[in-house]
């Protein structure tokens, strides 16, 4: 069989080398606590500081604006329920989103419901666009925080955050962007975008599972999840992951040097992947066609034919891709971002997500060119008898 | 040479578990499947029930075997096939057998499906019977056998079949389980429910999709055979034909329920011998031999799981209708429940019973009987 392809980098990416060489001294001989005053601490202390300051730096932003966390999800929750928190003591009541966010997202905001808040949705168009009048209509004085997803995770729209953020911050409204998908794929900076809270995550751009961060900006406050020490201000107590954290400022600087590089050459792919995929198959449909969208995903769906089966069938072939954002058990349900932007259930149980990124080459994208019609038309064909 | 590939249906319980196991060991290229069949926590909004123990032991047991594990979402098309008829069947007055239909059409045919796409040509489960030169055996162990519940697949699809602990007793299978390390789940309890209804009590499951007031789960009179009324009851789907249980008391001999009446709301009860029946109709026959017995054969008949099979003479064939005439009479013959047709260990085919007929009617008088 020939070599597999990975087609999943926005479900994780491998550690790079880089990443990998800058942590190893971190479970060696460096192994101080960042808190203790002796050398050990010290050099502990000095990584993790330096650390910060690269990630802040890769950000746009103070190292002081910078709070390491285990992963994307805990900095979205720390956003949603860290802001309401704070704020519905201020007699703010609602919270916004969209409904293609992250399942943290969506799931936090749930639980800022829970405890009072009034959940409200933007409306958004068939390519997951958050449309301006729903925004207009919505981000109004009395909402504590609004979050938005700056790349979506399964079609890859990518939102004008820029734009949100200031009309969020000319009504006090605290804005939020998820920019797990985001960063390293599209230029973010803090500098240029005035979003008040902003997260990331290690694994997706070749740092490891369980590292994160969010970006806190100077004036904005965010009640803690959890109570100990005062590390990271105390906005998240707990010894810090140095080694991880050093890893993750390492992958940041990478994906921050290599975006003009690099992008450009995923978009070529990803284009040359989806040209040839909708000239064999001529009924195919690209979800999130029409917006901005970010270079390595491409989610299409074929009639006909259901993702389960595909994924399956490409599986068996050596090629790893998914169906949107990865559930517990592993079951393939109707994507809650595909429904959300209209797709008709019979495309959305259809699609397939390929996304691209460091282990992705020109040979990878011919062979999945070759097989993927061939699957789709057996698929097709059992279909066929089956009915 | 490329190993025959085999779809193993896993509910991570020791049969399937150990099938996996063997076929492994026979040298196929083994694929785990789960089904994921329904939703048991649909009341907690955004936790979707995707971490169920009994799909992480499946996943478990594949990992241990090295081979790939799939969890299949096959929801929708169980609800339509086999929960909904599940409680069509109830709110008629019969009493279904679901793991029929589950068979017949999730695993035998939608599952199978998925082995297609996978290039699978075989099909694999833990059921205790064997399929052997394109035809349906009873399992070797009498009493595991589950043949009576696999008699409404589709014929050509025996032959892509394997069912390795079908030769198995179910000590051995255990012992097997054991000796393959498969401590997750070698020593799980047999599992006695419905899936689908955990804790046996069926009318949970009936509540939940029938409307509220649905005249299957409202009171309604408890009638003897003349007619006379006796008592009531709280809905005739909480009943099945031969039950004891909830009826009144204060009859010199033990009383039964011998027919439900829906049209009526009644629930008609009497002695044993007013469960005896002579005759079965039988629909949804299907076949799964070549040679379809014709009528005046001679076949023998199971009318539920682990019943010891009877004698009977096929009367009449129309379409997917049979009936038949016991040799003796065989007590509570209950729509809904499954007609299987043997010969010796062969299953010949099967059906869903629509009517048991007492001695006396007219088709008794035929003259195998006075013979």
């Amino acid at each position: 069989m020939p070599a597999p392809v990975y087609l999943d980098h926005s479900a994780t990416t491998p550690v790079r080398a880089e990443v990998f060489a800058a942590m190893e001294p971190f479970y060696g001989p460096k192994f101080g606590n960042p808190s203790s005053m002796h050398r050990w601490g010290r050099e502990a202390r000095a990584a993790l500081d330096e650390a910060r300051e690269r990630l802040a730096a890769a950000l746009g932003a103070h190292p002081d604006e910078i709070v390491f966390t285990s992963g994307g999800t805990e900095a979205d929750n720390l956003a949603i329920l860290g802001v309401w928190r704070l704020l519905r003591e201020k007699g703010k009541r609602a919270v916004v989103t969209t409904p293609i966010e992250h399942k943290a997202i969506l799931a936090a905001t749930h639980q800022a419901g829970h405890e009072g808040a009034e959940e409200r949705m933007l409306a958004v168009d068939g390519a997951g666009l958050v449309r301006d009048e729903s925004f207009d209509a919505l981000v109004r004085e009395d909402a504590a925080v609004c979050s938005v997803m700056w790349v979506n995770n399964e079609i890859g729209t990518v939102q004008p955050i820029a734009q949100m953020a200031e009309k969020a911050r000319a009504h006090g409204v605290i804005f939020h962007t998820d920019a797990v998908q985001a960063f390293g794929h599209v230029p973010v900076s803090a500098k240029t975008a005035a979003f008040d809270i902003l997260s990331v995550s290690g694994h997706k751009i070749g740092a490891p599972k369980g590292i994160g961060a969010i970006y806190i900006r100077r004036g904005t406050f965010v009640e803690p999840m959890q109570f100990g020490g005062s590390q990271n201000r105390g906005v998240r107590p707990g010894t810090e992951n140095v080694a991880a954290a050093v890893g993750l400022a390492r992958a940041a600087e990478l994906a921050v040097e290599e975006l003009d590089t690099e992008m450009p050459k995923l978009e070529r792919m990803r284009d040359y992947l989806q040209k040839e995929l909708e000239t064999r198959i001529p009924d195919a449909v690209v979800n999130g066609a029409g917006a901005p969208r970010a270079p390595h995903i491409l989610n299409i769906s074929v009639p006909r034919t259901d993702s389960e089966s595909m994924l399956m069938a490409l599986d068996m072939a050596g090629v790893a891709c998914s169906s949107g954002s990865a559930c517990q058990s592993g079951t393939v349900d109707p994507s809650h971002v595909l429904e959300a932007i209209g797709v008709p259930r019979e495309l959305a149980i259809a699609a397939v997500r390929m996304s691209l990124g460091s282990l992705t080459t020109d040979a990878c994208i011919e062979r999945v060119v070759q097989l993927f019609p061939a699957l789709i038309s057996k698929a097709r064909r059992l279909a066929g008898v089956a009915s | 040479m490329t190993r025959e590939r085999v779809l193993v249906a896993m509910s991570g319980g020791v049969d399937s578990s150990v099938a996996a196991a063997l076929l492994v060991e026979q040298g196929y290229d083994v694929i785990g499947a789960t089904m994921k069949l329904f939703c048991y926590g649909d009341e907690v909004p955004d936790r979707p029930c995707c971490s169920l123990d009994s799909i992480d032991d499946a996943r478990r047991v594949c990992e241990r075997l090295g081979v790939p594990h799939y969890v299949l979402n096959m929801e929708d098309a169980f609800g339509r096939d086999v929960l909904q008829n599940f409680v069509d069947e109830y709110a008629r007055g019969r009493t279904p057998i679901p793991c029929v239909r589950c068979n017949s059409f999730t695993k035998f045919r939608d599952l199978l499906h998925k082995a297609d796409a996978l290039d699978a040509q075989w099909i694999a489960t833990g059921h205790y019977a064997r399929a052997v030169g394109g035809e349906l055996l009873r399992g070797l162990d009498p009493a595991k056998d589950q043949s009576y519940f696999l008699w409404g697949i589709d014929r050509a699809v025996v032959s892509r079949m394997l069912l390795p602990v079908g030769a198995l007793t179910k000590a051995e299978t255990r012992a097997r389980a054991r000796a393959l390390g498969l401590n997750v789940v070698a020593e799980k309890p047999e599992s006695q429910d419905i899936c689908f209804v955990p804790g046996g009590d069926h009318t949970v499951v009936l509540a939940k999709h029938l409307a509220s007031g649905d005249a299957a789960l409202s009171r309604g009179p408890i009638l003897l055979s003349d007619g006379r009324r006796v008592g009531e009851h709280e809905g005739f789907a909480r009943f099945t034909i031969g039950q004891r249980k909830g009826l009144p008391g204060g009859y010199a001999v033990p009383m039964f329920v011998t027919a439900i009446r829906p049209e009526e709301r009644a629930v008609v009860i009497g002695p044993r011998e007013e469960l005896l029946g002579r005759g079965i109709i039988a629909r949804e026959m299907n076949w799964l031999v070549s040679e379809e017995p014709e009528v005046g054969a001679q076949v023998e008949v199971q009318i539920r799981h682990h019943a010891r099979p009877a004698r009977a003479e096929i009367v009449r064939v129309e379409g997917d209708e049979i009936e038949l005439a016991l040799d003796e009479a065989v007590s509570a013959i209950s729509p809904g429940q499954s007609l299987v047709i043997y010969s010796g260990e062969r299953v010949l085919g099967g059906g869903v019973i629509e009517a048991g007929m007492a001695a006396g009617a007219a088709r008794v008088r035929l003259p195998i009987f006075a013979a």
